[in-house]
């Protein structure tokens, strides 16, 4: 049983830490990204990609959503996938 | 499904913190959408004022912000999974680092202002600037905040008050800050970025 729990507590303790790393690569990468993309509207598509890819690191694993009730997980994740989209849609259109 | 794993099930369900605070953070999420989506509109209608304006900013102090940040954040998920092990004095040195971190954020934050002060630029300067001003500084009151909630939290369990079978005030304080942490991965592209 103990064991068990040192399992788990390993396993949660790098999945914070793997997801930490992730931020903050995508962070450097969304940054260097405008150097490498001339194109305006491919640039602001991949920057809010990568929005959504990173909020949704931080609702699941930080905030420990994941296995929270589905309505407020999706909740979280509603806004963090539809605010970037408004942004974009404002931007292309 | 056994009763034993159907409990345990039930647990997993459980919303971290308490109801209050998630319905305080829809609150806080709804202001900041609308900041952004205004921000956004006034880039359409004004592109050349909001492209001159953001080369006026630090790209360098937005990208140290981020990192700042998100590790803050990172150390305070540290902190509540150390509290779960019963590890309150781990929890404690966490939740300090974690402050620390928030410190180099709210100086690079400082830092920022006062030289756009030097160059003459306020939040009167123009729309671009009013934004920048307005949305930055009222995350900047929600990191002060949320520092405070940390500087309680730690100080209630270093002095035992808070109990490792009830933590829901742990969680609550935890879930505001990555909250914040949340609005500025939004903001960062946003203001400086895009």
């Amino acid at each position: 049983m103990n064991k068990d729990k040192s399992i788990q507590d390993f396993k949660t303790k790098n999945l914070a830490t793997l997801s930490w790393l992730l931020l903050i690569a995508l962070t450097i990468v969304a940054v260097l990204l405008a150097s490498f993309i001339d194109n305006r509207s491919l640039y602001i598509v991949s920057a809010l990609s990568i929005v959504v890819i990173k909020g949704q690191q931080i609702v699941d694993v930080f905030m420990e959503l994941h296995h929270a009730p589905k309505l407020w997980r999706w909740l979280l994740l509603s806004y963090i996938i539809l605010i970037p989209f408004i942004i974009a849609v404002i931007y292309l259109v | 499904m056994t009763n034993a794993s159907f409990t345990a099930a039930q647990e997993n369900k459980k919303l971290p913190g308490d109801l209050a605070m998630w319905f305080f953070i829809l609150a806080e999420l709804t202001v900041f959408a609308i900041f952004f989506i205004g921000f956004a509109i006034s880039e359409q209608q004004y592109p050349a004022m909001f492209t001159e304006g953001k080369a006026q900013l630090h790209q360098s102090f937005g990208l140290i912000n981020t990192i700042a940040l998100i590790t803050s954040s990172f150390f305070v998920a540290l902190a509540l999974r150390a509290m779960y092990k019963a590890q309150s004095k781990q929890a404690v040195y966490l939740l300090f680092t974690a402050k620390a971190f928030a410190v180099i954020y709210i100086t690079v934050k400082v830092w920022e202002y006062l030289s756009l002060f030097e160059l003459g630029i306020t939040i009167e300067t123009n729309t671009f600037f009013t934004l920048y001003f307005l949305i930055t500084a009222f995350h900047l009151m929600h990191v002060l905040l949320g520092m405070v909630i940390l500087a309680i939290i730690a100080h209630s369990v270093w002095h035992e008050q808070t109990q490792t079978h009830n933590l829901s005030g742990f969680e609550a304080g935890a879930s505001y800050w990555h909250m914040v942490d949340l609005l500025w991965i939004i903001l960062f592209p946003l203001i400086y970025v895009i």
